[in-house]
């Protein structure tokens, strides 16, 4: 098949994930606008949207990998696609969380008369940064050490230590979201404590969800290198893991010291 | 007749803006501050309290003077 082509570009068969995503997706939006103004059915429609996305996420990309690992399309010119792609994707992101960055030094470095003209607000209990927020800011630089470890190892041909070092990536995110689930469970004040609650809770709790996604990714990549998907020419999908990883860590970092170290004092 | 001397609040290079609303909070929580730290019938609390009746609408003072007594004030008094 791809040995008759003339030209080393990827020509996709007609495929339905993209219109099964378009569906998901507004299913998901409908249906969550529906359940939060307490409408019948809301919830039902969100989940079955919820549901029907992370499937087409699935299938679509189990469909990329059989083309590219199995099929062999994915070219130095087709993998050029998806590299760009997603370093865009991670420029939007960044875009993303720089709107509740910015939410939380709107708030922050000019307190309104109405919360006092103080930060953090009377009353509102604020966790020491030098426990657990230090040493969540230290796991997921260790993972991104760790994931580093395994792109080294996957240059150099040595399959099974990459294994163990993805496992060690992966290992070390689940410590960090443990923790910091423990730490939002005990955490003295909720998201609807003032606008100092809206934006920590926001700006952590997205950085959390991005965590999750991100130890997911890694979790891929580690059963596909066991499985020997990845060879040390070839490893789109892993980089991209890996630059989602740095990217999820370095943005750990802004709100340890904009939001734990400088927001408690 | 005689001149009727009008004035208010000095400008404060703390407080540059049009907006004078922190100005107006600041002058509130001193006088307060001053009547915590010198006492009730102190009179040197006066210059303060002028302050912030020239600057503060009446509305916010009756908030915030119901916030100090139902110990719901949000400033640092």
């Amino acid at each position: 098949m791809i040995e008759s082509q003339r030209h080393s570009y990827h020509l996709v068969d007609p495929s339905p994930w993209p219109i099964s995503g378009s569906l998901g997706a507004l299913a998901t939006t409908v249906g969550g606008v529906m359940y939060m103004h307490s409408f019948q059915g809301g919830a039902t429609l969100l989940s079955l949207g919820l549901i029907f996305l992370l499937y087409t996420m699935f299938v679509w990309w189990r469909d990329v990998l059989r083309e590219s690992t199995l099929e062999g399309h994915h070219t130095k010119v087709v993998q050029l696609g998806p590299r760009y792609g997603f370093i865009l994707f991670i420029v939007s992101e960044v875009m993303f969380f720089f709107a509740f960055f910015r939410a939380s030094s709107h708030s922050s470095l000019a307190p309104t008369v109405e919360i006092g003209g103080i930060w953090p607000p009377k009353g509102i209990g604020v966790l020491d940064p030098w426990e657990i927020p230090f040493l969540n800011t230290l796991i997921p630089l260790s993972s991104g050490a760790a994931v580093t470890w395994a792109h080294h190892a996957i240059l150099a041909g040595k399959e099974k230590r990459a294994v163990y070092a993805l496992v060690a990536t992966v290992l070390l995110a689940l410590v960090f979201t443990g923790f910091q689930g423990m730490e939002y469970y005990q955490a003295p004040s909720t998201i609807s404590d003032s606008i100092y609650g809206s934006t920590f809770f926001l700006a952590t709790g997205f950085h959390g969800f991005h965590v999750i996604i991100g130890t997911l990714f890694s979790i891929i990549c580690g059963i596909r290198q066991y499985l020997g998907h990845l060879t040390k020419e070839h490893h789109v999908g892993f980089e991209a893991a890996a630059w989602y990883w740095h990217f999820v860590d370095v943005v750990r970092l802004f709100p340890f010291v904009s939001i734990y170290w400088w927001g408690g004092i | 007749m005689a001149e009727i001397e009008l004035k208010t609040a000095p400008a404060d290079f703390r407080f540059p803006t049009t907006n004078q609303t922190r100005h107006c909070f600041t002058r509130y929580i001193e006088f307060h501050r001053c009547v915590a730290a010198k006492g009730e019938e102190s009179g040197d609390c006066g210059m303060f309290a002028k302050y912030y009746r020239s600057l503060c609408p009446g509305e916010w003072v009756e908030k915030w003077n119901e916030q100090r007594e139902n110990g719901t004030f949000p400033g640092p008094l």
